[in-house]
């Protein structure tokens, strides 16, 4: 046991070296929209709401941020629809070429660089002669998500019985009411869960958004217009409400996480590799 | 079966319309000519022969690739340094670390990159630590708007990444194995060396190449914190959709960028299956 302890003490300094690098810049951000800083020392005496109280009279933000609740919520909509029939489907015939085909087209937005889903979107919108705003954003947030709302709901239908399936046929049950009553009640928390965590990257999204947003900007892409220009306190105070807001989502996520079957987490991490 | 029949046929048109058209339409635009800021529609090699002749195009691809392979060693080392340390905690601690791990993973990336932006600057956190230690007499501005800036921010940024896939990795040894491995009278050392290294290590590959395509096409990053060193592939893409417009020419840049990352996640596929030790 004493070696435990030798080997411990290099590994808890990285450990320590890693959260600490995470969190840090982080709270510098959360304090300097509060506090301002003198000679490299926070000053204390300073607090003040007035960055705040900027933020609201820009009206530009308030437009963005709608744009991004409005993708958002229809962005996961589409995604579930789409991600849970082709989940069914898969998982109806199993091994089959076409629908190990399916799962790996349904990966690809999500797997390949952003850029190269954003911009083949662009390219692609501008040969069929679509506009870009809110219509294109969407379609982007939705191919993006849905391979996240896919993993959860397959792995939930993996655990699922066939026997279920089975008995509902057998006793008369057509397909459209076995799925009513039999898949649909069993995916609520799934859904939840991979509704939750999409809406939460659809809301941060950047770099497929860059591409597909003409004159409607989303959140972050208004966000990202204001830091080319410089390092101000009102970005701060931004930043620190749209954090204040992941970490809502992430605690409702964790929460329904917990409610879901299955351990804590595993599931949304074997889905990005 | 038959019965899914229809559903079949909507989803796959789904995924044609929207995901393998686009991605094969931006494939053929690299093979259009731009001719007085027009593009012709008659298919030729020209940007791709351009790419390849061009040298600053060429140190540009081959800067950021290395840039990519260093923030995947790096983060390979503090990653599986760290995956290590929370597995050895009790499974409590594990939890609670895991979260605060995958916590980041749900913010906002260009939030995170700012928030570098206020560590790394002149008035920032570093330098005034530097500061107050006497290391350096003023602030030191060589910290931002440089190569080493995108380093360390992409490297802090997707450090996550590595870390997780690994966490999972080690959960799934079995306890037995590690019974096994101590009954037969392997020191610790040697357990982790013929035993945990092994089993673990797929899942740490599967964190350093992830690393590697996300870092390969970043432009977010170098853009904000790169300064004109930091100059990457990634935006040389990016900048073929702003200023340059020469949309033909970045679809063929990315070409190169998608056959790297997909080459790497094929790669990552293969390794990460637990056969390949056998």
């Amino acid at each position: 046991m004493t070696r435990n302890r030798i080997i411990d003490v290099p590994l808890a300094a990285v450990a320590v070296l890693v959260y600490v690098s995470l969190y840090l810049p982080i709270l510098l951000v959360f304090l300097l929209s509060f506090f301002s800083m003198r000679r490299g020392k926070v000053n204390w005496d300073s607090f003040s709401l007035s960055w705040y109280a900027k933020l609201f009279e820009n009206d530009a933000l308030g437009e963005a941020l709608w744009n991004s609740l409005l993708v958002g919520s229809l962005a996961v909509a589409a995604a579930a629809c789409f991600a849970t029939s082709a989940a069914i489907l898969v998982r109806s015939q199993p091994g089959r070429h076409s629908a190990r085909l399916l799962e790996y087209v349904i990966f690809l937005p999500f797997l390949l660089p952003p850029i190269i889903t954003g911009l083949s979107l662009l390219i692609y919108f501008r040969e069929a002669g679509v506009g870009r705003g809110i219509f294109t954003i969407t379609v982007g947030h939705t191919l993006f998500v849905s391979a996240i709302i896919y993993r959860i709901v397959l792995t939930r239908l993996n655990a699922l019985s066939r026997n279920l399936v089975e008995a509902a046929l057998d006793l008369g049950a057509t397909r459209m009411q076995t799925f009513r009553f039999i898949i649909l009640p069993n995916l609520r928390m799934p859904l939840l869960t991979g509704g939750l965590l999409a809406f939460a990257l659809s809301f941060d999204e950047t770099m497929i958004t860059l591409f597909l947003s003409g004159t409607d900007a989303t959140l972050p892409v208004r966000l990202y217009a204001m830091m080319r220009v410089g390092f101000t306190p009102t970005i701060n105070a931004l930043v620190t409400l749209i954090l204040g807001f992941s970490i809502l989502l992430t605690v409702a996520v964790a929460l329904a996480w917990r409610r879901n079957a299955g351990p804590a987490g595993k599931t949304s991490r074997e889905g990005r590799t | 079966m038959t019965g899914y029949v229809p559903g079949a046929i909507v989803l796959w048109a789904i995924c044609i319309l929207f995901i393998l058209v686009p991605l094969s339409s931006f494939l053929a635009y690299g093979f259009l000519p731009v001719v007085d800021n027009a593009i012709v529609y008659e298919p030729t090699f020209d940007n791709f022969v351009n790419i390849v002749s061009n040298s600053s195009y060429r140190t540009t691809f081959l800067r950021t690739m290395l840039l990519a392979f260093e923030v995947s060693a790096f983060n390979f080392v503090l990653g599986y340094a760290t995956a290590y340390f929370i597995w050895r905690r009790p499974p409590a601690w594990r939890n609670v670390l895991v979260i605060a791990l995958a916590i980041p993973l749900l913010m906002s990336y260009i939030i995170k990159i700012y928030a570098m932006r206020g560590v790394l600057g002149t008035n920032g956190l570093l330098n005034s630590a530097l500061l107050a230690l006497g290391v350096a007499d003023e602030p030191v501005s060589a910290l931002l708007f440089n190569l080493m800036a995108v380093r360390i921010t992409l490297s802090i940024v997707l450090l996550p990444f590595m870390v997780l896939p690994i966490c999972v990795a080690l959960e799934r040894i079995a306890p037995q194995v590690l019974q096994a491995a101590a009954d037969l009278g392997a020191s610790e050392i040697q357990t982790f060396r013929w035993v945990i290294l092994p089993l673990s290590l797929p899942g740490a590959i599967v964190g350093a190449m992830f690393t590697f395509v996300l870092a390969s096409g970043d432009f977010l990053a170098p853009e904000l914190v790169g300064g004109i060193e930091g100059f990457t592939f990634g935006r040389l893409v990016f900048s073929q959709f702003g200023l340059a417009f020469n949309w033909p020419l970045g679809a063929a840049l990315s070409v190169l960028l998608m056959v790297v990352a997909l080459v790497v996640i094929s790669i990552a596929r293969r390794l990460s299956n637990p056969r390949w030790q056998s």
